[in-house]
């Protein structure tokens, strides 16, 4: 009861955000909400990257590519084929699926340190391939003129509208997550991650488990992808880079790998502590490194577990 | 997600930091320092550039300021990183109007992050003057009635190269290109691949290559094998100089024509040991040191390197364009806002600079000179000055 | 002919340079089962290091480059010591991911330290032509290729004959079996590291007059020489070596016959193609180094 009242409570909080920060900082709101669709968003890759690193313990690198595929399917059909954004999204999605699928299946036949190179290659190959297929990707002169999401009679065209539109979607993928890393399924993916061996002698295919986590964590990547370009408007090859990957195992590990809120905290702390402290930015890069560094070798549960343990003590 | 009290109180606490120093009211405009942002790749693969632009921007703030600023007013500057890409220079702007609060915008090198940013200012009603994106397609997209908040002051290949291929077939029948796999080698590959046609210059191939991978030699050897006339080099000096060592370690002689960073102080500094490596070069440009030697002199001093090109890009557009502009503004409104800014660059016209006549079209685009630069004897020479046609 | 001769000239002048980054990275996985992703910023930062000695210190090319090594040398003995050494008991991940966050803190260092302007330092070797049967090239070119067989050669020499080296080898075929008969398992991995980064370091020496040092240097060969590592078995320091000629050379015949652009897909796509069809490397899965 306390815990359904504290939920409805924070979900309006969050739904109101736009007027509160109108309120409080009516100077910077749009550059406040800003900062939150970009920390919605990130938070909602992070989510579906943790399925694949967290929840079956795959350390794939390939993340980006399934973001950048659902970009550029989203961001080619509405500039090229005028689809409209209901239709680009969900295209968006199944493509990056469906290339994890392809990708998934001879990949896991490959164990540990061949699996994240294998990932690593199939990312840097779809990296050279959307910078040099120019006549189909546009290459590095970029594609624009990616239109505003209209849903109907609907156009997403404002920041709060962009902040809802993100708050949803984290929101959607937080449920999502949620329903798959608990119950039985969580209970199947948690067994392949810690004991592969036990886990097949107690029939649970590691094989279907991780496929499945992979290919839906690379379909949301690629939904993600689609409201990013939707939002930003252009989208050039530069955004599929590797790099990605790292910001990404940053924002697990600083958080908390394997946890809802420590995925969503290292995802706020990543995007936006860094616009609250004003670093330079090769500076915020050192730190970054150092403290990923320090994290997963002194705390591999992130700031997730600094908090059990001290609520725990 | 299970949201204490204490998260709830957390976000809160985020939020307030966030605005640390938040001063609510209006700022007097008279005597109050005028603020311009300066957005470029700070980090990422061409953070390069950045550190350019962040430096001409520091030397230009002390010039201006030790005059006294402008009409009496100091200037004050703020730095965006965009990485070169979109999404990050929609961050950039949105930092350097909402947070910063500047006046003006000089920026964003990199033909992504332009275009990226090219809405926000819109949206957010800031004039931007772009100093060196090269993508054609951003002529489409500034000025009335898209977007009257851009302003464009560098030429595009598109707008150099009919002049660059007369000058070319003058000496050339045939050509191969190496360009930066980039917007600006690729813009510029696809703009002269149309004005060779023109001019009767047979394109015999064109070789992209990835900045940052410098072994050249297998696509020289295939270029050795194809024997155009001559070779157009679209890059700039960091990779042109391993370029030109292993074009001339595979024993190629063809003519050299440029596009980029080529017929430039940096590059010749980075290949002092062998000053005339690429004599005869012939790069068609819009800027060059002789055109203003005290500012080469005075980035030498401070920070003792080659002056860079993209700070001599982001000064060009800052002396020329912007300051006259701000000028202009307090002279006939007495202000400095976004408005009157973006007003007096539109009314903008300087006859006489050293990059030429500073004016925008209704496209908001300027028309400054193209200039043919050579390298002879390990020097710079201007061969010629062009105007461009609108 | 002379073209075809020409580009495998080049692709073996790039493979020795795959080859010397490669072997450290095969050391350091047959030794103590380690996959260190932070490799190329041992090549990156030898490479300043030769610039350092050469370019700014003045000291003669095989001074510098013996200096660039030992420097390396004595920085992989403390990377050993501060970040390997704890993470060497932990899982896969846990050292995947920790390395990467020293690649990534190293790179940017090297921003802040040295800028982003690239360092060039052409040698006198590197500036002087030689026309080898129609196929003209630096003569640091053929120095690197010859330089590289002698350092394999020794390298050879030292796993076989050298009390080290040969414990280096026992460790890679069987670590319990070296604890149990008193080898000293922590010098051994201490000294592996050392040796792998002054291979780096020494390799910086050799190819940097060709091209250029910046501080991102490093991503790109990390990757190329984990392919090498990888399609030539992990932790098999001749399959290593092996492997990275052949993608030398495969990109650069793909490179001067088929596409200049897409030549680093190739290297990717061998890489995977191996992975998949033959997990075990092209040389099958050896024991040691």
């Amino acid at each position: 009861m306390m815990r359904a009242l504290r939920f409805t409570i924070a979900t309006a909080f969050l739904i109101a955000v736009p007027w509160i920060v109108a309120a409080t900082v009516p100077g910077q709101q749009r550059y406040v909400l800003h900062v939150l669709i970009f920390t919605a968003l990130y938070g909602a890759l992070a989510l579906s990257y943790d399925l694949v690193v967290g929840h079956v313990g795959s350390l794939s690198l390939a993340h980006p590519a399934f973001f950048g595929i659902g970009a550029y399917t989203a961001a080619l059909l509405a500039t090229e084929a005028r689809w409209p954004f209901a239709a680009a999204l969900p295209a968006g999605i199944a493509m990056a699926g469906l290339v994890a699928l392809a990708v998934g299946v001879p990949m896991f036949r490959l164990t540990e340190h061949s699996f994240a190179m294998g990932t690593l290659g199939f990312a840097l190959v779809a990296q050279i391939v959307a910078t040099n297929w120019v006549d189909f990707t546009r290459g590095p002169l970029c594609v624009t003129g990616i239109p505003k999401p209209q849903l109907g009679s609907l156009r997403i065209a404002t920041l709060p509208g962009f902040y809802w539109t993100g708050l949803a979607a984290v929101g959607l993928v937080g449920l999502l997550y949620h329903g798959l890393t608990t119950f039985r399924l969580g209970r199947a993916f948690h067994a392949v991650r810690d004991n592969e061996t036990l886990a097949s002698a107690a029939s649970i295919d590691p094989l279907k488990y991780r496929m499945l986590a992979f290919v839906i964590g690379g379909a949301v990547a690629g939904g993600v992808g689609t409201l990013y370009v939707s939002y930003v408007g252009v989208l050039c090859p530069g955004e599929l880079a590797v790099s990605l990957s790292v910001n990404l195992l940053v924002m697990l590990f600083l958080g908390g790998v394997g946890s809802l809120r420590g995925v969503l905290v290292g995802s706020v702390a990543f995007t936006a502590l860094p616009e609250i402290l004003r670093m330079a930015p090769t500076w915020r890069m050192v730190i970054y490194g150092l403290l990923l560094l320090i994290i997963v070798i002194r705390a591999p549960d992130g700031l997730e577990g600094v908090i059990r343990r001290r609520s725990r003590a | 997600m299970v949201v204490t009290r204490r998260s709830t109180i957390g976000i809160a606490v985020v939020l307030a930091l966030a605005l640390g120093g938040e001063r609510p009211g209006v700022e007097a405009q008279s005597a109050s320092p005028i603020k311009v942002g300066f957005a470029s790749a700070m980090t990422g693969p061409s953070a390069i550039t950045g550190e350019g632009v962040k430096w001409a921007a520091q030397m230009l703030a002390d010039e201006y300021n030790a005059k006294g600023g402008i009409m009496g007013r100091k200037i004050e500057i703020s730095f965006g990183d965009n990485a070169g890409t979109p999404g990050e220079a929609v961050s950039a702007v949105r930092k350097l109007a909402d947070v910063d609060r500047v006046d003006v915008i000089i920026g964003q090198t990199h033909s992504g992050a332009c275009l990226g940013a090219l809405p926000v200012v819109k949206e957010l009603q800031v004039p931007m003057v772009i100093e060196a994106c090269s993508n054609p397609k951003i002529r489409e997209l500034i000025g009335k009635p898209v977007n009257e908040w851009a302003f464009r002051v560098n030429p595009d290949d598109v707008m150099l190269a009919n002049q660059f291929a007369k000058h070319m077939s003058q000496s050339t029948k045939s050509v191969s290109i190496f360009a930066q796999n980039d917007d600006f080698g690729r813009g510029a590959a696809a703009a002269y691949d149309v004005a060779f046609k023109k001019y009767g210059i047979r394109l015999v191939s064109t070789e992209f290559f990835d900045r940052g991978q410098p072994d050249y030699r297998p696509v020289l050897t295939r270029v050795k094998r194809a024997n155009p006339e001559a070779v157009l080099l679209v890059m700039l000096a960091s990779e042109g100089s391993v370029f030109m060592r292993q074009f001339r370690e595979i024993g190629l002689t063809q003519k050299l024509f440029a596009r980029g960073s080529m017929a430039t102080v940096e590059f010749l500094h980075q290949v002092r040991d062998n000053p005339s490596i690429a004599d005869g070069l012939v790069e068609a440009t819009y800027w060059t040191p002789a055109l203003d030697p005290a500012w080469e002199k005075q980035w030498l001093d401070r920070w003792k390197v080659p002056v860079r090109v993209h700070g001599s890009l982001a000064a060009i557009a800052w002396r020329y364009a912007v300051a006259p502009a701000i000028e202009q503004a307090i002279k006939k409104t007495g202000r400095a806002d976004r408005k009157s800014i973006r007003d007096a660059l539109e009314e903008l016209d300087v006859a006489n600079t050293p990059v030429g006549r500073i004016r925008f079209d209704d496209t908001h685009q300027a028309f400054i000179n193209m200039l043919l630069v050579e390298i002879r004897g390990g020097q710079l020479k201007i061969l010629e000055k062009i105007a461009i046609q609108p | 002919m002379s073209d075809l001769l020409e580009q495998l000239l080049h692709g073996l002048t790039l493979g020795s340079l795959y080859a010397m980054v490669a072997t450290g990275l095969a050391l350091m996985f047959g030794v103590v089962r380690l996959i260190n992703f932070a490799h190329g910023e041992f090549y990156m930062l030898g490479g300043y290091a030769f610039w350092y000695a050469y370019a700014e210190l003045g000291l003669p090319y095989p001074v510098a480059g013996l200096a660039a090594a030992a420097a390396m040398g004595v920085f992989g003995l403390a990377y050993e010591r501060g970040v390997i050494r704890t993470i060497l008991a932990r899982t896969w991940h846990v050292q995947l991911i920790a390395t990467l966050a020293t690649s990534i803190t190293l790179t940017n260092l090297a921003i802040l330290v040295f800028g982003t302007q690239p360092k060039e330092v052409p040698t006198t070797l590197s500036s002087t032509i030689v026309d080898l049967g129609g196929v003209r090239m630096a003569w640091q070119r053929p120095l690197v290729l010859v330089a590289a067989v002698i350092i394999f050669a020794g390298l050879e020499w030292f796993v076989t004959r050298a009390k080290l080296g040969k414990a280096m080898r026992a460790m890679s075929q069987n670590r319990e079996a070296c604890a149990v008969v008193g080898v000293d398992v922590q010098r051994v991995a201490l000294a592996t590291f050392g040796l792998s980064a002054a291979l780096a370091g020494g390799a910086a020496a050799l190819v940097s007059p060709l091209f250029n040092i910046f501080p991102d240097v490093g991503a790109l060969l990390t990757l190329k020489a984990f392919a090498a590592v990888i399609v030539g078995g992990f932790g098999y320091v001749k399959g290593a070596i092996a492997a990275a000629f052949l993608i030398g050379l495969a990109e650069s015949l793909a490179a001067g016959y088929v596409s200049y652009a897409y030549k680093d897909a190739i290297a990717f796509v061998f890489m995977v193609a191996v992975l998949l069809v033959r997990p075990q490397g092209l040389f099958g899965r050896r024991i040691g180094i």
